[in-house]
């Protein structure tokens, strides 16, 4: 009798664990995370781990910065619920992807999924959350194609590489306004989704506004050497260099610069590579000058006291600063909290209405832009792109003017 | 395109094809002596370039100075993989071939896994070496410092083997080993014993290149895969087995892979170098100074 | 190997009929089996109810199809290819670019890219034959290179960009199934049932018969007048015939390709991998190897992958080197012994 009513009391117990289990779970909203943690670009997610971290603890706990989701402890449309990530490895692989993302909706039970940088996985991910009414938030992939596929569950915060190359030249043409000449640029891009997307839409643009293209170099990545490309933009000796490429061959591209004795008047980066800390901690001293795009500009601290404190937070976590990529993942996650807020439920569609209805100032994200708010391809219009210099240490926003702090420096061994 | 520029690009060719000589030679040794490819030859790269990189933090030296100390390391390590796996690989009865493909392929994985671990997926660069961004300007030709640096090295490299090979005790047993592995054991010679000198030496080999590398290289888990294909096509189309082939092929690869960049777009560059190692093997399938 | 063993049983059998008769009675014994196993597959998915198990089935039915066909020309006829990315590349960007481009039926796809790749794998084999062992392994690595290179700069394909499938509602017809595993799980095990009925079939033809003389002694089986050319050529047309199939496949699956995705260099490996794990050249061991490599590679990564410090290679690797030395001959040589010794006692 004893030993029945012993085994009914563990039982009771062991349902009540199981509710009370449950209960916290309601109190949770699981996100899914999905970046590359092994190969080539494993840093860029190892990275992106910090960020989202530091943004969770903006959400989750209580801040007061003047950002979407911040104020109060977890978030409030839920009940004061807390995030929590489930980062899952894709490897570069599309098809990894895929099949992460369909273990993250269909066992975690993610409301939403945040990634995944590589463009080639983005696509995927991004059917499979179509698919299954789960709001994709596309951090910082840059392809144009990704926002024109008319996805229901595709937000893309931070803007694409037509619009960052567009700021390329619109700032090009303001010097050529001051009386600067610039006639002839070089286009160096890797054999990748994200540099003939990049490349094509530079070289659209350069003809367009009249910029002859001296050298069009697409180079294999990863490869064990870079003299013979960097020979033939060293002999087209155009007035600006625009590169588009990772870290890897950043680094090895300015090496071979160096070596070669090739000293562009000006170079113009699609970020990737060169907004990393470990070029500038490998070959910063041959950069002096280099201007490249950017979704963030550590500047804008001085005006708005949030973009410091973040990344204070974000640098005790990582070691180094918020930089393009860490910034534009840190802002996704606080958007998708934001949206969470308003929806008041996990629920894939209502979700989806109020990240659609997303309009929040610029002011009140740590990016430079104008606003966020989503056009029907699920791409964010208003992502006003940037472009930063690298000079001495550090990076000087020096375009658009509304957010420069100095003139650009040109030549940029001037 | 100017002539200087042609000069140029054939001179860095010919730089870069002495490094591809100096990475591919260790996988060649090997195979010659025991008729094993050792698909982990890139990982043996990347271990050679972080060990340089440790070393160079600890102690704050010159890469240079080090190297002696990395082949070293890398003598060791390359031999107690023998030891520890590839004698092991050897004894399959059956299918022999395919372990040997798969145990040193699980061990290139479980090496870049190793690497990942310990030293971060983060890119690196060194930057303390007295040769590190010297250039040496002939008339508007380039030749930077690491890179004739590296070719020396190799060409030293090559040199010292060749020596070792024809001159050394040791050179003869390996020698008579892969003449006829059954033979020496009757003259008392230790076959695993020289069979593991053999992937020590290999490795050491590998680890000079590696500690060349550094000096003008990234640092990264994944940097064996850039010169893995080069250092088997080298391999091959020198022939299996053969020093100078080695050199040989490293030489060719280089400047084909630079004269293709003049006529075809960059990203094509390799193609050139494959279609030549596939003209050569059809006409001589053993390489271009193999033995059948 | 199953097929000496079967080969050399009759020399010592007294009498040639007897050992006919019980030839015959293996064979239909194996075909029982083959029939029950794969009926149990095929129940298989419904018994699994979570999409993330569903989708590692269809990876381990896929693999196991894909290196049944490597099999044919790695295993029975011993020319280690590791370039067979090359035709699974072949039959991924047909099926792709016919239908994305063109309209034209994905199963009409999967068929014309199947015999493009095994005219390729004609026209590859023809010289490349004349190479031996390491040397045949690292020209077939340098072709497939070749053509990913060619692939990833070549416009009409989409180059670097890839093909993107668009989304169209679940249909056989097309091979599009938004949510659904199950038929692309059935198809998965449709083409290993395929290619485990023609390895079956033709492992005993005198095609077969050639492979395994070419693979022990070639040298021998050209004197004894073996057609050695002829059944290495065909050996090599059926594995790149199937494994464009696989390669078709898997691009509905996944609904978009780009070169690297189907075509890098580790596919020739993970093509091979499985029938050397589970047993090279019978005909159960690239099932048994992928039943075993397949979950581990996808559960590593999924659950060990997500902190990012390489533990997941780690162990994989590591298990890959172990299982190839301490297993030699794959994992079912474990099965055959006892079975042997069961034989043995009665």
């Amino acid at each position: 009798m004893l030993r029945r009513r012993e085994v009914l009391a563990a039982g009771a117990l062991a349902l009540a664990g199981l509710k009370s289990q449950r209960a916290t779970a309601a109190d949770e909203v699981v996100v899914g995370v999905l970046y590359a943690l092994s190969g080539a670009s494993a840093q860029n997610g190892v990275d992106a781990r910090r960020a989202f971290e530091t943004a969770l603890d903006v959400i989750n706990e209580s801040h007061d910065l003047d950002l979407p989701a911040a104020k109060g402890a977890g978030l409030e449309g839920l009940g004061g619920a807390k995030i929590r990530l489930v980062i899952a490895d894709h490897q570069g692989d599309p098809q990894k992807g895929r099949a992460e993302a369909e273990r993250l909706i269909t066992q975690d039970k993610v409301v939403a999924i945040v990634g995944a940088y590589q463009s080639s996985v983005s696509a995927t991910v991004s059917a499979v959350c179509e698919r299954y009414g789960v709001p994709f938030v596309c951090a910082d992939s840059s392809s144009p194609s990704l926002s024109r596929r008319n996805l229901k569950y595709f937000f893309r915060p931070a803007a694409n590489d037509e619009m960052f190359s567009a700021a390329m030249f619109d700032f090009m043409d303001g010097l050529r306004k001051q009386g600067k000449a610039i006639d002839s640029i070089s286009l160096f891009y890797e054999d990748t989704i994200y540099g003939i997307d990049s490349s094509n839409v530079q070289r659209k643009l350069a003809n367009e506004r009249g910029y002859k293209i001296a050298a069009d170099v697409k180079y294999k990545s990863n490869s064990p050497s870079l003299t013979a490309e960097v020979q033939a933009l060293k002999s087209a000796g155009a007035d600006v260099l625009l590169p588009t490429c990772y870290t890897n061959d950043a680094i090895l591209l300015t090496k071979t610069m160096g070596e070669l004795g090739y000293k562009p008047k000006a170079i113009i980066a699609q970020a990737a590579g060169f907004s990393e800390k470990s070029v500038y901690d490998a070959v910063g001293d041959k950069l002096q000058g280099l201007i490249s795009r950017a979704s963030f500009s550590l500047d804008l601290a001085a005006k708005r006291p949030s973009v410091g404190i973040v990344n204070e937070m974000f640098e005790k976590r990582a070691d180094r600063d918020l930089n393009d990529n860490t910034s534009r993942q840190f802002t996704a996650m606080l958007l998708l909290a934001d949206a969470l807020n308003r929806a008041g439920s996990t629920d894939g569609a209502k979700l989806r209405a109020a990240l659609a209805a997303t309009d929040i100032p610029g002011t009140r994200t740590i990016m430079p832009w104008k606003k966020v708010v989503f056009d029907a391809g699920g791409q964010n219009p208003d992502a006003t792109p940037v472009l930063i210099q690298y000079v001495g240490t550090k990076f000087v926003t020096v375009f658009p003017e509304s957010a420069a702090v100095a003139p650009a420096i040109w030549p940029m061994n001037a | 395109m100017t002539m200087q520029a042609l000069v140029q690009v054939l001179a860095s060719g010919l730089l870069t094809g002495l490094i591809y000589g100096l990475v591919a030679v260790g996988l060649s040794l090997i195979f010659g002596l025991m008729d094993v490819v050792n698909f982990a030859h890139g990982e043996f790269l990347m271990l050679a370039v972080y060990a340089t990189f440790g070393l160079v933090v600890v102690s704050g030296l010159d890469p240079i100075v080090l190297m002696p100390l990395v082949a070293a390391l890398m003598f060791v390590f390359g031999g107690t993989v023998y030891l520890g796996v590839v004698r092991f690989a050897m004894r399959a009865k059956a299918n022999q071939g395919m372990v040997q493909i798969f145990a040193t392929f699980g061990l290139a994985i479980l090496l870049q896994g190793v690497a990942q671990y310990l030293f971060t997926p983060d890119y690196r660069s060194l930057q303390v070496s007295w040769l590190g961004g010297k250039t040496l300007d002939l008339g508007g030709v380039y030749l930077p410092w690491p890179q004739v640096f590296g070719a020396l090295v190799s060409l030293a490299a090559f040199g010292g083997l060749f020596l070792l090979m024809t001159q050394t005790d040791f050179g003869r047993a390996l020698e008579a080993t892969r003449e006829d592995q059954g033979a020496v054991a009757l003259v008392g010679i230790d076959r695993n014993r020289i069979f593991a000198l053999g992937w020590g030496l290999g490795a050491a080999l590998v680890g000079l290149a590696g500690a060349v590398l550094t000096v003008f290289y990234y640092i990264h888990p994944g940097v064996g895969g850039a010169f893995a294909l080069i250092a088997y096509v080298t391999v091959a189309l020198g022939g299996f087995g053969s020093v100078f082939g080695a050199l040989a092929a490293g030489l060719i690869v280089g400047l084909v892979e630079a004269a293709t960049t003049l006529v075809l777009p960059p990203s094509l560059k390799s193609v050139g170098v494959y279609a030549l190692y596939l003209l050569v093997v059809l006409v001589r399938p053993q390489g271009l100074f193999g033995r059948l | 190997m199953t097929g000496t063993s079967l080969i050399a049983a009759p020399a010592i059998s007294p009498s040639l009929d007897e050992a006919d008769r019980r030839f015959a009675v293996k064979r239909r014994r194996s075909l029982y089996v083959g029939a029950l196993v794969f009926a149990g597959l095929a129940a298989l998915p419904y018994a699994i109810r979570d999409v993330y198990l569903q989708n590692v089935l269809v990876l381990t039915l896929l693999y196991a199809a894909l290196s049944q066909s490597w099999n044919i020309l790695g295993g029975y006829c011993g020319q280690i290819s590791l370039g067979h990315a090359l035709y699974f590349g072949i039959g991924a960007y047909a099926t792709s670019i016919l239908f994305v481009n063109y309209g034209v039926s994905p199963w009409l796809g999967l068929g014309l890219g199947a015999v493009l790749a095994a005219s390729v794998a004609l026209a590859i084999g023809w010289p490349c034959f004349r190479l031996g062992g390491h040397y045949f392994s690292i020209a077939t690595i340098v072709i497939a290179e070749a053509g990913l290179l060619l692939v990833q700069n070549w416009d009409f394909v989409g180059g670097a960009m890839g093909v993107q499938w668009p989304f169209n509602p679940d249909s056989w017809a097309t091979l599009q199934f938004a949510r659904d595993k199950i038929p692309y799980a059935h198809l998965a095990l449709g083409l290993f049932v395929a290619t485990w009925l023609v390895t079956f079939v033709v492992a005993e033809s005198r095609w077969g018969y050639g492979w395994r003389a070419v693979k022990d002694d070639p040298a021998a089986a050209q004197s004894l007048g073996v057609e050695v050319f002829r059944s290495k050529m065909a050996a090599a047309a059926i594995s790149a015939f199937f494994t464009a199939v696989g390669g078709g496949l898997y691009a509905s699956y996944v609904s978009y390709i780009d070169p690297e995705s189907v075509m890098s260099f580790r596919f020739s490996l993970l093509f091979a991998l499985p029938a050397v794990l589970g047993g090279v050249g019978t005909l159960w061991g690239a099932l048994v190897g992928a039943a075993i490599l397949i979950p581990i590679t996808e559960i590593s990564r999924s659950y060990l992958g997500g902190t990012g410090n390489g533990i997941d290679l780690i162990f994989y690797g590591g298990l890959v080197m172990v299982v190839a030395i301490a297993r030699p001959e794959g994992v079912l040589s474990l099965f055959k012994r006892t079975r042997a010794a069961r034989n043995e006692e009665v």
